[in-house]
């Protein structure tokens, strides 16, 4: 894991949560793999371990990292697939009809969308 | 036990000058807490009297025991890194290991010469050749080598750069705190530990006026970014303190409903250091 930049809206837990969710859907860090120990995200991020655990726990109990005893935390096997599910149905429920909105606001035409990225090679 | 430290009705008077006007607050296992205030609050007088290294009135319990009647016992589990380097210039970095271990029943050598050999700390350095930050190394890596309880830091990384200040921290999280043990820490750069802090506690003129979790504080305060036509309906809610960014005013909000605050404009959790400026200037 490298830098993050924490924002004041939501708790560190939360954004170190979406950020170990990124590793995984990026297959960073693959299923079956072992993630870094809570002490050492800790310190590489210098914040309380606790802070860590929660991050890892809410995980857990979405069955997307597991505890091996004595061993540490693993991505469990089917994490990437069941993550994309669920990001793509967020993405569709939530985020999706936002930018549907500011599209039809901004009477953009599915032509335009689409063609936009060749005038614009530098934004894809 | 879950307290590692409890007082309750701390007071301390120099002269007519009460320095602690009695205060409780109470330390418990496996936190981080971060102790501020601006200078002369009374924050060192309250890491002397944990220490045992000044009188006090009132009821004070570290590990259990009495600091002021059992200095000896305290000394054998507790730590602590002042602010002051006081390892005299003459001692060679061998002898210094020597010497706690002759001292302290509790100090790991072999822990410690492993920490140092992670450093560029020769051990026939004297003291008097190192570095500012090398001699900070150098404390950590004895105190860290003593099977404390608790440890107390105060203004641990004052004169340090940046580097050395995030390797010292990342130090302390790796190599020595666990749930077992407790940091009671002061610093005048609090922004750089308020993520690592489990806890925190403001004092003002001898006098604690918070003493939260970072959860609970989280709760409470709310920062909200006010457009101009909301500003009437935030002032309403009785903000503890506002200040203008880019036209628009930002409030900063204690105890009330993110619900409520959440009509008025983007919430932000302030940030510790906002925090103790909006604390420091109230009812003044």
């Amino acid at each position: 894991m490298t830098n993050i930049t924490w924002n004041d809206q939501q708790p560190i837990y939360k954004q170190l949560k979406e950020k170990v969710i990124e590793l995984i859907i990026d297959e960073e860090v693959c299923d079956g793999e072992a993630v870094p120990s809570v002490r050492q995200v800790a310190a590489d991020y210098q914040i309380n371990p606790l802070t860590v655990s929660k991050a890892y726990q809410e995980l857990v109990d979405e069955t997307i990292l597991e505890k091996r005893r004595g061993l540490g935390m693993f991505v469990t096997e089917s994490a990437r697939d069941k993550l994309l599910e669920s990001e793509k149905n967020h993405f569709l429920k939530v985020e999706w009809p936002k930018i549907m909105q500011k599209i039809v606001r901004l009477g953009l035409s599915t032509d335009k969308l689409i063609n936009n990225k060749n005038e614009n090679p530098e934004v894809q | 036990m879950t307290n590692l430290i409890e007082a309750r009705g701390l007071s301390k008077s120099y002269g007519s000058y009460q320095a602690l006007k009695s205060v409780d607050f109470s330390v418990a296992r496996g936190k981080i807490v971060g102790l501020v205030g601006p200078n002369g609050a009374g924050k060192t007088t309250i890491l002397k009297a944990i220490l045992g290294l000044t009188s006090y009135e009132g009821e004070l319990k570290v590990l259990g025991l009495e600091p002021d009647r059992q200095r000896h016992e305290i000394m054998q589990k507790v730590s602590f890194i002042a602010d002051v380097a006081v390892l005299p210039r003459w001692l060679k970095v061998e002898n210094a290991l020597e010497f706690v271990t002759e001292v302290h029943p509790n100090f790991n050598l072999e822990r410690a010469k492993y920490f140092l050999s992670k450093t560029n700390i020769p051990m026939k350095a004297k003291v008097k050749e190192l570095s500012k930050g090398m001699v900070a190394q150098l404390h950590l890596a004895l105190v860290m080598s003593i099977e404390a309880e608790l440890l107390v830091l105060d203004e641990p990384t004052l004169g340090l750069d940046i580097l050395f200040r995030k390797e010292f921290y990342n130090q302390l999280l790796t190599e020595f705190f666990d749930e077992g043990r407790s940091i009671l820490v002061t610093t005048h750069q609090i922004e750089e530990i308020e993520n690592l802090l489990t806890d925190l506690l403001f004092i003002r003129d001898g006098k604690i006026i918070l003493d939260a979790s970072m959860e609970e504080i989280a709760d409470k305060y709310i920062e909200v970014m006010v457009s101009k036509e909301n500003a009437e309906k935030a002032e309403a809610l009785n903000p503890v303190m506002q200040r203008d960014v880019f036209g628009r005013k930002v409030y900063l909000f204690e105890g009330v409903s993110r619900e409520e605050l959440e009509l008025l404009g983007e919430l932000h959790s302030p940030s510790v250091a906002d925090l103790f400026v909006a604390k420091m200037k109230e009812g003044k």
